[in-house]
């Protein structure tokens, strides 16, 4: 039998707010362990949570970036388990009236078709402390860090609409992006700052019915993510396979075995409306004002460059993926560069260099006005592009403008014809047998003939005009 | 040798600053109250050597006032009923003026009553609650005991008001405690709630009547009022406040203070045991049927908080009839001072927790409704953020010309 296989993610991501969800700690998880930490967040006897103004701000702003509805009325409920990363017994979370709901993000499923996936809703979470197992001689000791504790986070919950691993591949690259764009979260699931745990289950292709689903975690990257979910697919289709049954439970990943292993069945508690936080309350004035801070999305951005500047549509995904580096590619045509220049250079030079040298558009010397400049040259001819990629290289190491290294290194294009032009004539002097061949029709002997007068310059001559010379003289 | 009065005491030396609207008023208070560097065991194992870092927010507004705390009194486990309270036992010995209990279900009213005091419970969400250790945080108030109704007024003065800090909190509204009580409008209506009436017992009865009367001689009226849905409140209370505690208690998990069980072989074991010893009888029967709330029927839950929603309306809308309240504070029996049971505790604060689900200002007067040695009280509960008409009403009926109260 076929199946097809129906996905959602869950996915959590740590807001970069200044402080944590409850108290004014500072939001540095990975500061020397307890050193960011108060009576609130260690919940000693008689605290109180303070919830700040501040995550409620990053919170709506990230749920508007996943075109969410934002909700008038919400509220905190307490998640009850007992362990010893949670100082209070209970999580604070938004279970019955999350701040928001009908979101969605639009990918391109794996046959190139856009595809839009719907989020059920998002709430907002407080982060729960860090376990350190040790061993002190022979006794095993579990030690807590409570920096993390209280941290803001807010948890994505996807309808179940992906088909496969590439939709959720895709689904969290596109979220990535809008919230990186937004400047609310890193989003960076190596580091911890975005964890997606996957839903799925199989039914056979063309039923519309929800068989029992497991869930899978512990993915530390994207990438990750699509090979777990295929793992599972290919267990789950075995098993059915068998005529055997799927369990509802919970599977660990194992990056290293590249295979899902089951863990004990974790203990789903309570949800109790929270006594001692208010109502968050997102008034209409306030919800405007933030809508207006809204940037232009990568959707948008991807649009205009593609309608305003002529670009072609992966050149303008490619920039309008990054924020920061379609700041940058704007910086460069606002220089007066054409934007297809512009933007070949930064997606097929520029970029590479700077990942190779582990640098990104805003911390490396190779600023807009000296890619600029650099590109100017190429436009007006003074520079070949294969010397604009050796100067580019360079651009990196120093300071010097890009004329400077051009006129130091002596690699600048020769387009004064009639320097040019003395330079044809002494190589169809020194290659009389390759002229009567051109003249004879062979046009192999054009390309010989220009190769060697551009390896008289040096590289240096426009081998355009070379061409146009060697017409003229013997055409 | 322990003191089997006090958890902690000022040295008689120390004193007020002299100024501020409070200069000279000795206060005395429960350990569940922070103040910094004092034990704050609230009573429990649980809290084992616990010692305040920082001051409550009403500590902080006492002191600012100029009120001496002098020391803090043996409390029952939590503040749970009244099991093992010493505030009026301290008060008998000790030159107070005034102490703050704990009011989760009527402790307050019911201790000053066995101190022959009056107990005043305020509006929630008008006093900071940070720094208190509680168990039901939407219930629970400071409560005051004092034999001068001006002193509580003073008190209230001074401790109640904004505090950015504690988010269940009014954040505008607050009633007027600086106008002098004679200013108050007067109270010219008291309903009885008939269906509360009928629960007591014959003598009971007659003592309570016996205390309308003495408001009426005031030139108050007594109305009849049906409240069929009466018998509710103590349910009600008892479902919503222990789902509340068992959350409230849950932070109590031997990791970073209070008791920890030795011997144990890993962290499970370690929080079961802990819990295990630090939990009286009786809090933790109710812990327990707080989470068999949350874990098992939380559809009940749902419901209560539902009908507490009900019975706020349908108090409110007597407050059409009448300006107060009036009921008895206590039956004779259960003794709230010896408590081991869930059941016996409802029943010792029947009359009382209605005010704490409700949010509602009450006050309850001793030396009014008496009964043989016993003192029922005469409890009065006032519409939502009218407080101050509470002292005022003790101060009319409560002349200390008439004898039965001290000025």
């Amino acid at each position: 039998m076929k199946y097809e296989a129906i996905i959602g993610l869950e996915i959590h991501v740590e807001l970069n707010c200044p402080t944590k969800m409850f108290c004014d700690c500072p939001n540095i998880p990975g500061d020397r362990p307890n050193s960011n930490v108060c009576p609130i967040c260690l919940w000693l006897p008689g605290a109180i949570p303070q919830f700040s103004r501040k995550v409620l701000e990053h919170a709506v702003l990230t749920c508007l970036a996943l075109n969410c509805e934002i909700q008038p009325r919400s509220a905190f409920d307490q998640k009850v388990y007992y362990y010893p990363d949670l100082p209070k017994g209970f999580q604070l979370s938004q279970h019955h009236r999350p701040l928001a709901r009908h979101g969605w993000l639009d990918i391109s499923d794996n046959r190139g078709k856009p595809k839009r996936l719907r989020i059920h809703h998002i709430h907002m979470e407080e982060d729960v402390a860090k376990l350190v197992h040790e061993t002190e001689g022979h006794t095993r000791i579990s030690l807590v860090d409570f920096n993390r504790a209280g941290v803001p986070l807010v948890e994505i919950v996807t309808e179940p609409d992906m088909r496969s691993s590439h939709d959720a591949m895709e689904f969290l690259k596109a979220l990535r992006t809008q919230i990186r764009y937004m400047g609310t979260a890193d989003c960076s699931m190596e580091s911890g700052t975005m964890r997606a745990d996957a839903n799925i289950s199989l039914r056979p292709a063309g039923t519309d019915e929800f068989n029992t689903k497991v869930e899978v975690k512990n993915m530390n990257s994207i990438r990750a993510v699509g090979n777990a979910i295929d793992h599972e697919i290919e267990r789950q289709a075995a098993r059915l396979g068998a005529g055997k049954e799927i369990i509802l439970h919970t599977r660990l990943w194992d990056p290293e075995k590249n295979v899902t292993t089951p863990m004990r069945e974790k203990f789903a508690g309570p949800c109790v409306p929270d006594p001692s936080v208010p109502e968050i309350v997102v008034s209409e004035e306030w919800l405007k004002e933030l809508q207006g801070r809204l940037p232009e999305m990568p959707a948008q951005k991807r649009a205009r460059f593609v309608e305003q500047h002529g670009l072609l549509d992966d050149e303008a995904a490619f920039l309008s993926e990054d924020r920061e580096l379609a700041g940058y590619y704007e910086s460069v045509v606002g220089e007066g560069i054409p934007p297809r220049t512009a933007a070949q250079w930064i997606a097929s030079r520029l970029a590479p260099a700077l990942k190779e040298r582990n640098q990104t558009v805003s911390d490396t010397l190779v600023t807009p006005p000296r890619m600029a400049e650099l590109l100017a040259l190429v436009e007006k001819r003074e520079l070949s592009a294969h010397a604009a990629r050796e100067i580019l290289l360079l651009l990196f190491e120093t300071d010097k403008s890009p004329s400077a290294i051009m006129k130091e290194k002596d690699i600048g294009q020769i387009a004064d014809s009639g320097a040019l032009e003395s330079l044809l004539d002494d190589v169809l002097a020194a290659h009389p047998d390759a002229v009567e061949n051109y003249r004879k029709g062979k046009k192999k002997a054009a390309g010989f003939l220009v190769g060697q007068a551009m390896k008289a310059s040096r590289g240096k001559a426009d081998p355009k005009i070379l061409q146009e010379l060697l017409q003229k003289k013997i055409g | 040798m322990q003191d089997t009065l006090f958890t902690h005491r000022e040295s008689p030396s120390s004193k007020g600053e002299g100024s501020g609207s409070l200069a000279g008023v000795r206060v005395l208070i429960q350990p569940n109250l922070s103040v910094k560097g004092w034990p704050a065991e609230a009573g429990s194992l649980a809290l084992e050597n616990h010692v305040a870092l920082e001051d409550a927010a009403i500590v902080e507004k006492l002191h600012a006032a100029g009120a001496v705390i002098t020391g803090s009194t043996r409390m029952g486990e939590l503040g749970l009923g009244l099991s093992g309270d010493k505030t009026a036992e301290a008060l008998a010995v000790e030159p107070a003026d005034a102490a703050i209990v704990t009011d989760t279900m009527g402790e307050a009213r019911y201790a000053a009553l066995a101190a022959g005091f009056m107990g005043f419970k305020p509006s929630y969400g008008i006093c900071s609650r940070l720094g208190l250790i509680g168990l039901v945080p939407s219930m629970e108030s400071p409560g005051i005991l004092s034999r001068s109704p001006e002193t509580i007024l003073r008190i209230m003065a001074a401790i109640s008001g904004p505090d950015k800090r504690d988010f269940s909190m009014l954040s505008e509204g607050f009633p007027d405690f600086t106008a002098p009580l004679e200013k108050s409008a007067p109270v010219k209506t008291a309903g009885i709630l008939t269906d509360c009436y009928e629960s007591l017992d014959r003598e009971e009865a007659a003592a309570f009547k016996k205390a309308a009367a003495a408001l009426e001689k005031e030139g108050i009226s007594i109305r009849e009022l049906r409240f069929p849905d009466f018998p509710l409140f103590r349910k009600i209370h008892n479902v919503i406040g222990s789902v509340e505690a068992s959350s409230a208690a849950g932070k109590y998990d031997s990791v970073r203070y209070g008791h920890r069980a030795p011997g144990t072989r890993n962290w499970n074991e370690m929080y079961i045991k802990s819990r295990q010893e630090s939990f009286g009888p009786m809090v933790k029967a109710w812990l327990f049927q707080g989470a068999y709330f949350q874990f098992s029927n939380y559809e009940a839950f749902v419901d209560a908080c539902r009908i507490r929603r009900r019975l706020l309306d349908q108090t409110n809308l007597l407050f059409r009839e009448a300006d107060i309240l009036l009921l008895p504070t206590r039956r004779r029996k259960p003794d709230a001072f010896r408590l081991n049971t869930v059941k016996a505790l409802y029943e010792a604060f029947e009359l009382s927790c209605m005010a704490n689900l409700t949010g509602m200002p009450a006050i309850s007067l001793p030396g009014l409704a008496t009964l043989d040695d016993q003192d029922l009280g005469l409890q009065a509960i006032a519409p939502f953020l009218h407080d101050p008409i509470l002292p005022a009403l003790a101060r009319m009926i409560s002349n200390p010309e008439k004898g039965n109260l001290d000025s």
